[in-house]
């Protein structure tokens, strides 16, 4: 399949996700350039989604790999299946096997757990490798990753180098937990992806649920987009937006008015404090949404 | 204009280094290389050419206004209505004056307080996403306004601009902005040395804060958590060997000992030092959390218990603001009435220039301090080469502290901040 911008559109179009002319580019020059594609924003405004909507318009497996703390190359990449081999040798040793036959049999793929990024590597076709969240991970698997990234090739000192058969499509994304290094960030093309404009939002609610009554929608896609301007510890997210629309439309609001928000806008935000914060502003923020 | 357009290119490129923006020899490459898939149709040119140039949201509002400037003309831009642009951005301007109106919203705030030098570039964000149907209209390429599910809104967006003008969406999205613009403030006031602190550098400063607050938390949190799994626990994992007949199949491992520490921040908030000060304290006590407890102390002559109400600084007693430092009277102060916050799990930061005003330095005390402490950081607000001048006894203090290190300004903070753990 020939990777063009009409491509692109009209896959995003297709897995439903609606976007802006920048996040479009960037995704048509990942595929294009073949390069990973470091995706930064807050946190829920649709970074992760990139990789899925990506996997499903090549119709192609998602392979993901979650970044946290100590995140190491076994976790990542590769790790013997230790038991396996143990029980292995044991069994062997019942039947009496020498050594190097045991050796040569528990050194093999069969006893290999495969990590994420060598599930990627291995894949018989493309691919999409999630990496989500790099910024949780430590530095050393950063420069780690910039390796891996570069070849797309593993060497396991008892197998040798496993080479990619067809480059992954690589997504990573970071909520600037920590600066990335220069290194990785020059090896990437750069998405900035910020919450969504109201009237973006306005349409992935009507797209989303579209039982929700349009002039509610609209309402409650300003009124989410000015709570986000309140300082909260957590501005609500899409996926919590989507999620308080649909509880609109199960508890059959007609009407956008304080009490209804108020009863659901734990679906919104969840911190007592933020809640707090918004409840005393709520009055204003609904009667300027409106 | 017959020149080629990598000439152009590398030209912009050169623009954006100038402008502060780093770029390597591979990232220009990967731009020529990223324009030749992606086409000279205007807007596309445009993102392509952020992807691959432009790594830190930071740097956008740089990038717009330079791309602006450099890829206007009429070779590649077939925008039928070129005033359009100038106008939008009037419109939007205008409305620069109306957030900074808004007195809640301290990203907004400090964009209006810089003033002329970032509204140019901050307008043509937003404009561009609740607008991008009026970009539509700037492409030469008519098949994007029907494909891009955004821009097929375009009619009621162009409406909202020409129509409402102060219309909430566009008041909204520019403050999209918030985090951009307090990086690109950041990136501003960091290197300014504190000494040079008006009180306008100072809210400056303090909206920055909360980006650094953030990063230090994160850098002191994986610091003190590092290392959950620490040595094997031999004999745990054999005698969970005999549940499989001997064959170790479960490692267990050794977890280490929780480290508590207890921060105590001593501070000195007499003029010279006023601002660093209140930074620094407001920037540790962000980090409370990771530490078991934390005790913040001010002084000038006297100590004075300092605590954080809604980012106001609260001391009890109040000290007198025109007093003189006196270090040494205050080492004398902490170790007498407060010996059982000075314990082997205990992190004492001074911050303070060490002038004692001729005073007895009292290196004595601080030395017992520095003895039942862990540790004792030092951080110096005023430049190393000033140090151990004059009435400064710093170099005495030097002696007895583990740490003495620079923090004239944001950017040396993050620094030795970065150096102690």
């Amino acid at each position: 399949m020939e990777i063009t911008a009409e491509f692109v559109s009209a896959g995003l179009k297709r897995a439903r996700y609606i976007t802006n002319e920048r996040v479009e580019t960037a995704i048509f020059l990942a595929l294009a350039l073949e390069q990973p594609l470091l995706i930064e924003g807050p946190a829920g405004a649709g970074k992760t989604e990139v990789a899925k909507v990506l996997a499903a318009m090549l119709e192609t497996q998602l392979v993901r790999l979650q970044c946290y703390e100590g995140l190491d190359e076994a976790r990542a990449l590769y790790e013997w299946n230790y038991q396996k081999q143990l029980l292995r040798l044991q069994a062997g040793e019942h039947q009496g096997q020498r050594w190097e036959e045991l050796s040569h049999d528990i050194f093999s793929r069969d006893y290999l757990l495969e990590r994420p990024l060598l599930k990627a590597i291995l894949a018989p076709r493309k691919v999409v490798l999630l990496i989500d969240e790099i910024d949780k991970a430590d530095e050393e698997f950063e420069a780690f990753l910039l390796e891996a990234l570069a070849e797309f090739q593993v060497s396991v000192p008892e197998l040798g180098t496993l080479r990619a058969a067809e480059r992954p499509v690589v997504v990573l994304t970071s909520n600037r937990a920590r600066e990335l290094s220069e290194a990785l960030r020059r090896r990437c093309l750069h998405l900035f992806i910020d919450f969504p404009g109201i009237e973006q939002e306005r349409k992935i609610i009507e797209l989303k649920v579209p039982d929700l009554p349009e002039r509610i929608a609209a309402e409650a896609a300003r009124l989410v987009n000015a709570l986000r301007k309140l300082d909260l510890k957590k501005a609500p997210s899409i996926a919590e937006t989507l999620d308080w629309t649909r509880a609109l439309v199960r508890l059959g609001v007609r009407e956008l008015d304080t009490a209804a928000v108020r009863s659901t806008i734990g679906v919104l935000l969840k911190h007592e404090d933020d809640r707090n914060r918004a409840e005393g502003k709520l009055a204003t923020l609904i009667g300027r949404s409106r | 204009m017959t020149r080629p357009l990598s000439d152009l290119i590398i030209e912009f490129v050169a623009g954006l280094r100038a402008a502060g923006v780093r770029i390597s020899v591979a990232e220009s490459l990967d731009a020529m290389r990223a324009i030749g898939v992606a086409g000279l149709a205007l807007p596309r040119m445009r993102e392509a050419l952020r992807a691959a140039l432009i790594k830190d949201e930071a740097d956008s509002p740089i990038f717009d206004t330079l791309f602006a400037s450099y890829f206007r003309g009429p070779p590649h831009d077939s925008d039928p209505n070129p005033k359009s642009r100038g106008m939008r951005a009037g419109v939007i301007g205008g409305q620069g004056g109306s957030s900074a109106a808004a007195p809640e919203r301290p990203a907004s705030k400090s964009a209006a307080e810089k003033g002329v030098q970032t509204d140019p570039t901050e307008q043509d964000e937003p404009e561009e996403r609740s607008t991008a149907p009026g970009r539509a209209s700037d492409s030469g390429d008519p098949g994007d306004s029907s494909e891009n599910p955004v821009e097929a809104g375009s009619p009621e967006g162009a409406t909202a601009v020409a129509g409402r003008g102060f219309s909430p969406e566009h008041h909204d999205d520019r403050d999209h902005h918030g985090p951009d613009a307090a990086l690109a403030n950041l990136r501003r006031i960091e290197s300014v040395p504190f000494a040079s602190y008006s009180p306008l550098e100072y809210d400056l400063a303090r909206d920055a804060l909360a980006i650094l607050r953030r990063r230090w938390q994160t850098r002191l949190g994986r610091r003190l958590r590092r290392a959950r799994r620490g040595r094997l626990d031999f004999r745990r994992t054999i005698r969970a060997s005999l549940q499989h007949g001997g064959l170790p199949l479960e490692r267990h491992f050794r977890a280490r000992r929780p480290r508590h520490l207890d921060l105590v921040v001593l501070a000195d908030i007499s003029g010279s030092v006023h601002y660093a000060s209140l930074l620094i304290l407001e920037l540790l006590a962000g980090a409370a959390r990771e530490f078991r407890r934390m005790r913040g102390f001010v002084f000038i002559d006297r100590l004075a218990a300092a605590d954080f109400e809604r980012g106001h600084l609260v001391m009890t007693p109040h000290l007198d603001m025109y007093a003189r430092s006196d270090f040494g009277r205050v080492f004398g102060e902490i170790a007498s009435a407060h010996p059982d916050i000075l314990n082997r799990a205990t992190v004492m930061v001074i911050l303070g220039v060490g002038r004692n005003n001729k005073r007895p330095p009292r290196t004595d005390i601080l030395q017992t301090i520095a003895s039942r402490c862990r540790a004792v950081v030092w951080l110096n607000p005023e430049p190393p080469e000033r140090w151990g001048t004059g009435d400064s006894a710093i170099e005495s203090y030097r002696r007895v502290v583990d740490f003495l290190l620079p923090c004239g300004s944001l950017r040396e903070l993050q620094a030795s901040l970065v150096n102690i753990i």
